[in-house]
């Protein structure tokens, strides 16, 4: 059989063998520290088969790539890395459930309303609860906040800083009771220093900030999430060249994108509704037109039911469209307070 | 302008008080800087009092709740209301001799705009007016009185003149915006309001705010310029009057037996830092004064 041909050790071969792995392609798209797990070695000896296995292909069959291509990851690893991201939560449990537990890293969520809906609330929150620590059950990370429309208020970022101290300090003495020892010794001050902050003026700083993040996310690992509230506002003047406008937002979205994968954080922006003309009737609609709705991942749309704050998960790679309603209270994101609200599933 | 320096701290924002304790709570403090704060009224509503008042108080030192600044008022309308304003100094300053100046209209700069292209055209002016701190104090106030004024004319009802205005509701307030955060000014606009036409208004029946509907003078009412300009304010107040029914049987009744008073209120309609919240208030000879209402 093929693995015999490989130059390892006898006993290594014939755990291979024992464990089932007779061809090099049973091998080829292994990770090392799945095979270690399976054969019951070090990593560093899982790594040796593998590259003797990738070589012996080479040398074999040069028309035939088994080679395990730089950077490639098979499906399984990549739902292993997944589920072991925790997502950021909203605060609210509904608006969580809906999500799938939360804002995702490593994708780009698109959030759109009214204007006094919550979307400056919604971003103010997700760049505090990014920071909850890792023992709490979350990042522990740091958040970039992009201000393009003058929103953000320190005094509510403060205010809703100070609600997350006192519900992590519950939540804290809750572990205690278990024997969990896990301190939470923070100020609403250090949440606000934890929050980068860029305000963007015009359109150009707006891009030349989105281009430059990669190299301060480089220079600050910790970031985790990255919030531009709104990407909208500076685009919605004069484009005498329209195609140039399209360009100009798609390549804001590629960055955007290749930043959330690259660096494993969340991207949310924030989106302004608009009425489009159609069939001859004015219709509520997100701006920046039919290209821009194809460029981020998961779209939710925040709207106003009656009295009560709806978010309506209207795209998303892997969940159904749903409903959920929160609110806004002085302590920041919560879930709505009605008798009456439920998840509805469309 | 190179990406790192985009990078700041947050700025607190210091808060303009109305003149009044009663309605500055209701505000948080007052009226923010390096924000566009927005009076949405039908006429006769009481903006211009309080944006005449606005002007007077920002003279006031920061421990009184002012910011030692002079303001830019720019109106568009009818002319300056010059005689109120002498008015209300008078009583402003016979109140606090020792906190401002002999003369508080002259710390109170005033032109006036005809249209919205007129407006773009004359901002690297008004920077330029700032920027040069030429002024006894430093300007910290733009008031626009009325921003619906400006787009009066020359914009018909089509999909394309509609494109066209919003857009200019975007460069205008993109400017205003960046004049606010650059100098630390803080940008108060009024707007009109319009009779909201039933069923067939489509977007303007819309919930934008707290409320679902507005209402002044009995009748339902939205504010003028529609959606695209609601985006691009960052707060928005809403001044109403209506008749209520105060007592019965008087000698000064009309024929049905009710006694009728003219109220007026204020409601938060949307703010990034604040609550819903609203407020009863009076207009005197002495300016606009919150009043704490015994029953809601």
């Amino acid at each position: 059989m093929e693995v015999g041909r490989l130059p390892i050790s006898a006993s290594l071969r014939g755990k291979l063998i024992s464990a089932g792995y007779t061809t090099f392609a049973s091998l080829s798209s292994l990770s090392h520290s799945d095979l270690a797990r399976d054969l019951k070695i070090p990593e560093s000896e899982a790594l040796e088969i593998l590259k003797a296995a990738s070589l012996n292909c080479g040398l074999d069959k040069p028309d035939k790539s088994n080679v395990i291509v730089n950077g490639a990851q098979t499906a399984w690893e990549m739902l292993h890395e997944e589920q072991s991201f925790p997502r950021i939560t909203t605060s609210s449990s509904d608006l969580d459930n809906i999500l799938g537990g939360g804002i995702n890293c490593k994708e780009v969520t698109e959030i759109g309303g009214l204007p006094g809906i919550g979307k400056t609330q919604m971003g103010i929150q997700l760049a505090v609860n990014v920071q909850i620590p890792v023992d709490l059950g979350g990042l522990g990370g740091k958040a970039v906040y992009v201000d393009t429309e003058g929103s953000f208020m320190v005094e509510r970022a403060l205010q809703i800083a100070k609600a997350s101290i006192v519900e992590m300090s519950n939540y804290t003495e809750l572990l205690k009771k278990k024997n969990r020892v896990c301190q939470v010794d923070i100020q609403p001050t250090d949440i606000l220093d934890n929050i980068f902050y860029f305000r963007i003026c015009t359109y150009t700083e707006q891009i030349a900030l989105i281009n430059y993040l990669d190299k301060f996310i480089l220079e600050h690992k910790d970031v985790k999430i990255v919030i531009v509230d709104s990407v909208t506002f500076h685009f919605r003047q004069d484009f005498e060249d329209l195609a140039l406008r399209t360009r100009l937002l798609g390549g804001m979205a590629l960055k955007l994108m290749n930043l959330a994968k690259k660096y494993n954080l969340a991207v949310v922006i924030f989106n302004q509704a608009t009425t489009k003309y159609v069939e001859g009737s004015f219709q509520l609609s997100l701006a920046l037109g039919d290209s821009w709705s194809h460029c981020c991942t998961n779209r939710v749309i925040l709207h106003w039911n009656g009295d009560e704050r709806n978010a309506y998960l209207d795209k998303s790679p892997s969940l159904r469209s749903a409903s959920a309603s929160f609110s806004v209270t002085s302590e920041g994101i919560r879930n709505s307070a009605s008798n009456h609200k439920r998840i509805k599933l469309m | 302008m190179t990406p790192e320096n985009l990078l700041t701290r947050p700025p607190i924002a210091d808060k303009l008080t109305l003149g009044c304790p009663v309605l500055d709570r209701c505000l948080g403090g007052g009226v923010p800087c390096c924000s566009i704060t927005e009076l949405v009224a039908e006429s006769s509503c009481g903006k211009t009092q309080f944006c005449l008042q606005l002007a007077l108080s920002a003279q006031l030192p920061p421990s009184h709740g002012g910011l030692s600044a002079s303001s830019l008022y720019l109106h568009t309308e009818f002319p300056f209301p010059f005689r109120r304003l002498h008015q209300l100094s008078q009583a402003f300053r016979s109140s606090r001799p020792h906190l401002v100046a002999i003369n508080p209209c002259e710390d109170v700069y005033v032109d006036s705009v005809h249209d919205a292209y007129q407006m773009l055209d004359i901002m690297p002016k008004i920077e330029s007016f700032i920027e040069s701190a030429k002024t006894r104090l430093p300007v910290r106030l733009i008031v626009i009185d009325s921003i619906a004024a400006l787009f009066r004319t020359e914009f018909n009802n089509t999909p394309l003149d509609l494109k066209r205005r919003s857009s200019l509701f975007f460069k205008i307030s993109g400017k205003l915006k960046s004049l606010a955060n650059r100098f630390r000014v803080a940008v108060v606009v009024t707007n009109q309001v319009v009779d909201f036409m039933g069923e067939s208004d489509g977007v303007n029946g819309v919930k934008v705010g707290n409320f679902g509907s507005l209402h002044s003078s009995g009748r339902r009412v939205c504010p003028a310029l529609g959606l695209a300009w609601a985006n691009c304010v960052n707060s928005r107040v809403f001044l109403s009057r209506n008749e209520v029914v105060v007592a019965e049987g008087n000698s000064n009744e009309l024929e049905d037996g009710l006694c009728r008073q003219t109220k007026r209120r204020l409601d938060i309609l949307f703010a990034p830092h604040l609550p819903q919240a609203s407020c009863e208030f009076v207009i005197t000879q002495q300016g606009v004064f919150g009043v704490v209402s015994a029953n809601r």
